[in-house]
């Protein structure tokens, strides 16, 4: 028997704000096997993009186990999860959060920099071509739309050929074409690296290419099924 | 590894440029400037002093006597140094103007000089003439030259004669400048020139008149000036001697200078520390704009190291910028307004460009940047990836790492350490940095308590939207309202402090001393005329109270058989000459503290009665001997008794009397002072100057006016100081309010789609600013009060009461400069259309 990519046993997370202590996840136990593609899908405020930040050390959960690759996520400090981060995952967002300091090149290179890889710069090139944008490499995000922005998101969660990939609703601020792009790519990717996939999604559509969905509902499971 | 990633990171978010650093790089280098500038012409004059200092002794040394001329042995010895001497006799006497009717009279600070004067420079006199032509008799009178107050205010013109005691002289030139003239200190009359030998007959320069001879030597080149220093002092240590040389030569100047220049450099630091205030605003500002980009770092695995030295690169890289245009602008600025200031010194300056005060002020700068930008940037490293998801919760901790606040607290040593050794005083540096901490401290609870009540006050203000919107604002906007009170309130805590200190130091010398000091000195009063002046004072009804004492001036050489300065090191009491008087009994008001008076008609050896305070604050005991050296002759005597003098009442004050035969012999003058009605004071100096040439009077009040000019000078070069502390203060308050902008325009969209008007939405800005201005204006009156009141008591020992017109001026002034520079970015916001900022945040 393998290990699990991401298990998770009895997962918790409540937050404190202004208006008081909110409980998100109720207690969430799911394993993900290794090269499998996952949909998390439900309405707003289920606890979607909360239970993905748990799963990339995020957020801490407030109870419960979280394992990644067989590491517990839970025992380690901000600068172990952000290494463990660096070495086995990369995460896709909605709002893209490229650095807006940085060229398209410069912002998918900084895993690698990050890692020490001294090739880091032509890596970047070669990913921004597999995109797509190596003729954007040099521009800034501030020069490019917002699907060119995704995609350089996407490159530079791939880079470092990470075991895990987390995408929060990648293509929740791009229209239809864009958005299927994307998805397009993004599958592409993973199955070009088999690494996981844990997508967070609104769209069935989206959720049904992957191997397994999720339902979320009130910060809990309300229903697990194979997609294909 | 991690840093050369933090350098790359750092490098690609500089390359955006300076923009949004406009008021961080303006606070570090206008704090940085104005002590690099002060640093600068400090050290200008410093060396203008030096390479000047022959033409500013007037020759390459000088030996002074009290109260004497040079015996024929110490002339012999510096004829024999020396190429050429001049010999210079400074006293104080009254210039009469006879008109006939009418006789007008000036206190005046006369030199008597010889042939050889000026060994260095030239006089410069009005008409053009030369020094000997000037003073050349011209019908059987000696000529003189006077400087211009005293030709006024006796009404003469060139060409009228006028009397110094019984001797006429006729005026034959105004003085422009004076070579020599900036070494003689603090004078209490303008200056006439005349020449030694006319003096002769004036019965001015008797025995025992106070008068102080300085000779001037004209050594040849390249002398030893320290090896003859030690030959004289070797050769005259008891004869009273004092010795200034060209390697200094105004002594005193110097050393105003530099207490003045130190003064102004903390002054300049409390600015610095305004800055301070913006430049952490503005990197707090900046980390809160970098917090996705932090966040997102850290989604890809940057460490808390990585992140912190990322922007701990980048904040050090822009303090270098803000620094070294700070020291451009402080180095520079000196050397454009070379021009003015020289013409407003009257001593001489060397601009140019100084290492050393630049250094300090590099120095300064970088400390000041790092123990406010540490904060804020330890804060960074606290930012979670979580934060891209969600930035309202779990907001980062109020307090960093132990290890910043560690780092702080040594940089903050270093800081006042450094300080104190570059400004040489300890005290006044721990003090100034004492109070800004506390002000600082006291800002932060204010603005603390100012943000509660704007919060509770919200709910009163039900019916009035303009003043709820402001008061909302107040407490919402934390961080804005913070930095304004911080920045504003310490700039003006400055400004209220010395306003406090300058108001009660000129109250002090200037206020109620009417009902306790006398109305005029009499000095030079010759013994047989002691009688006569006494009657004509006791016969009128309007004088209430006469002060006679024998005086004669000596300088203490030796306490205990050591020399005088290793028992008591540089007290006042050793600097120069002091006056010593003698009596048979002690005076009604004399109160003595310990030990005895010595009994009526003791003539064993001598005994010395000390002042009290000075006493123990030179760690002099009863029983220890004092030598004075008096006229060239060393008394020594014991102490038997301290007794209290009380120098504020202006009245008559010795710290040494001595019993009547211990000064037998010795030529002296008596002194007394004169209490009497305003009214009848010109008929008594009418008639003393009449019957005694020879006395000079001194009016407490003219003298007090002096001393009050030389203050408002110094006031107002503290005031500068301060000025550039408020005027940093000004620029973060800009800052803010710059930084609040974007919320303002918000606020303005949402309240006029509500349906408020322009008017009333400015009224609210307006508010917000003036209520602000208000809360900053009263805290640093408090704070202004506090510290006014602490130097005032502690370090003055005078009494303190508010200056009410400069603590309402500085409220007042907190007030317009927040309306000022919160209506100037209020403009903006109110004219954006509202649909246009409600849309761009969808």
């Amino acid at each position: 028997m393998t290990t699990p990519a991401l298990s998770l046993k009895n997962a918790m997370l409540s937050l404190n704000g202004n208006a008081g202590r909110v409980d998100i996840l109720h207690g969430i136990s799911l394993d993900i096997e290794e090269g499998h593609t996952v949909g998390l899908v439900g309405t707003s405020g289920s606890g979607k993009s909360s239970l993905l930040m748990l799963m990339g050390g995020l957020e801490q959960a407030s109870g419960g186990t979280i394992h990644a690759l067989g590491q517990d996520l839970t025992a380690m400090n901000e600068d172990a999860l952000a290494l463990f981060r660096r070495d086995n995952m990369g995460v896709v967002f909605q709002s893209f959060h490229l650095i807006p300091t940085m060229t398209a090149v410069e912002n998918v290179a900084t895993p690698l920099e990050l890692a020490g890889v001294k090739d880091a710069f032509e890596r970047a090139r070669s990913e921004l071509s597999d995109v797509g944008l190596s003729h954007r490499a040099d521009h800034y995000p501030s020069q490019m739309s917002g699907g060119e922005q995704q995609r350089v998101a996407l490159a530079r969660a791939s880079v470092a050929r990470p075991k895990i990939l987390l995408a929060d609703e990648p293509t929740g601020n791009l229209d239809g074409t864009n958005g299927n792009a994307i998805m397009d790519l993004l599958f592409g990717l993973r199955d070009k690296h088999g690494a996981t996939l844990v997508l967070v999604t609104h769209s069935d559509v989206l959720a049904a290419r992957c191997d397994q969905i999720i339902r979320l509902e009130d910060g809990l499971i309300a229903q697990e099924s194979i997609a294909k | 590894m991690s840093i050369a990633i933090a350098a790359r990171f750092a490098f690609r978010e500089l390359r955006g440029g300076l923009k949004g650093f406009t008021i961080f790089l303006s606070c570090l280098a206008l704090g940085v400037a104005a002590i690099a500038a002060v640093g600068s012409v400090r050290t200008a004059i410093e060396t203008g002093l030096s390479v000047e200092g022959a033409a500013l002794l007037g020759g390459d040394a000088e030996l002074d006597f009290t109260y004497r001329f040079a015996n024929a042995q110490e002339k012999d010895w510096m004829q024999s140094r020396a190429n050429a001497v001049s010999e210079i006799a400074e006293f104080r006497s009254m210039a009469v103007v006879d008109n006939g009717d009418q006789t007008e009279r000036g206190l005046t600070q006369v030199k008597a000089v010889d042939d050889a004067y000026p060994l260095i420079g030239t006089m410069e006199l009005n008409p053009a003439m030369d020094l000997g032509a000037a003073l050349v008799a011209q019908n059987g009178l000696p000529g003189a030259v006077m400087e211009r107050a005293l030709i006024d205010r006796l009404g003469l013109s060139i060409g009228k004669t006028f009397a110094l005691g019984t001797q006429q002289f006729y005026l034959s030139a105004e003085i422009m400048r004076e070579p020599d003239g900036a070494a003689g200190g603090f004078g209490l009359g303008p200056r006439t020139l005349v020449r030694t030998a006319d003096l002769v007959n004036s019965s001015l320069l008797a025995s025992g008149t106070l008068f102080n001879t300085k000779y001037r030597l004209d050594l040849p080149p390249n002398p030893d000036l320290e090896a003859l220093e030690a030959n004289a002092r070797a050769e005259f240590q008891n004869s009273g001697m004092r010795w200034t040389d060209a390697r200094n030569g105004a002594p005193g100047v110097t050393e105003f200078v530099n207490r003045l220049g130190a003064f102004l450099v903390l002054v300049g630091l409390s600015g610095l520390a305004v800055g301070g205030v913006g430049v952490a605003a503005a990197v707090r500002a900046y980390l809160a704009e970098k917090t996705n980009v932090i966040a997102t770092l850290r989604t890809l695995g940057a460490e808390r190291s990585t992140i912190f030295q990322t922007y701990f690169i980048q904040i050090g890289v822009l303090s270098l910028i803000g620094i070294s245009i700070g020291l451009l602008l402080g180095a520079l600025a000196p050397l454009l307004l070379a021009p003015l200031i020289e013409a407003r010194l009257p001593i001489p300056a060397n601009f140019g460009i100084y290492p050393a005060p630049l250094f300090e002020a590099a120095i300064y700068g970088l400390l000041t940047a790092f123990i406010f930008t540490l904060w804020p940037l330890a804060r960074a490293e606290d930012v979670r990836a979580a934060t891209l998801f969600r930035d309202a919760l779990g907001s980062s901790k109020l307090f960093p790492a132990p290890r910043y606040l560690l780092a702080i607290v040594i940089a903050l040593c270093a800081l006042i350490g450094l300080a104190a050794t570059f400004s040489g005083t300890w005290r006044l540096t721990l003090v100034t940095s004492g109070g800004i901490m506390v002000a600082l401290l006291m800002l932060v609870v204010s603005a603390a308590i100012i943000q509660w009540l704007a919060k509770r006050g919200g709910k009163i203000t039900k019916g009035r939207p303009a003043w709820r919107w402001a008061l909302t604002s107040i407490s919402g906007t934390q961080e804005g309202a913070a930095s304004v009170i911080l920045s504003l309130g310490l700039g003006l805590s400055v400004l209220a402090s010395v306003g406090q200190i300058d108001g009660n130091l000129r109250n002090a010398i200037t206020g109620n001393l009417p009902d306790i000091a006398p109305s005029y000195f009499f000095v030079d009063i010759q013994r047989d005329q002691m009688e006569g002046y006494t009657k004509r004072l006791e016969n009128d009804p309007a004088v209430r109270r006469i002060d006679s004492a024998p005086m004669l001036r000596g300088v203490i050489t030796l306490i205990n058989g050591k020399p005088a300065r290793e028992v008591a090191g540089d007290h006042w009491v050793l600097e120069g000459d002091r006056g010593v008087t003698y009596a048979d009994r002690p005076s009604k008001r004399t109160r003595i503290t310990a030990g005895e008076w010595w009994p009526e008609g003791y003539s064993g050896p001598p005994l010395i009665s000390f002042a009290a305070e000075e006493a123990e604050e030179m760690n002099l005991s009863l029983g220890d001997t004092v030598t004075m050296n008096i006229l060239g002759r060393d008394i020594t005597g014991t102490i038997s008794s301290f007794r209290e003098v009380d120098f504020s009442s202006a009245g008559i004050g010795f710290i040494l009397s001595m019993n009547p035969s211990a000064l037998r012999g010795a030529p002296h003058t008596f002194i007394s002072t004169v209490y009497a009605e305003p009214e009848a004071e010109t008929a008594i100096l009418r008639d003393l100057a009449k019957a005694y040439p020879n006395i000079t009077a001194i009016r407490v009040r003219d003298a007090i006016e002096r001393v009050a000019d030389v203050l408002s000078g110094l006031a107002a070069a503290t005031s500068y100081g301060a000025s550039a502390t408020l005027l940093t203060g000004f620029l973060v308050l800009i800052g803010a309010a710059a930084a609040g902008t974007n919320a303002r325009t918000y606020e303005a969209a949402v309240l006029k789609t509500l349906g408020a008007t322009r008017g009333r939405i400015l009224l609210s800005f307006a508010l917000r600013s003036a209520l602000l201005g208000l809360a900053s204006g009263l805290v640093a009156l408090a704070a202004g009060i506090a510290g006014g009141w602490a130097v005032s008591t502690f370090v003055m020992n005078i009494e303190y009461t508010v200056i009410w017109p400069s603590a309402l001026a500085i409220i007042a002034g907190g007030v317009i400069a927040t309306l000022v520079a919160g209506l100037l970015f209020a403009w903006g916001p109110l004219a954006v259309r509202p649909a246009q900022v409600l849309r761009a945040r969808e």
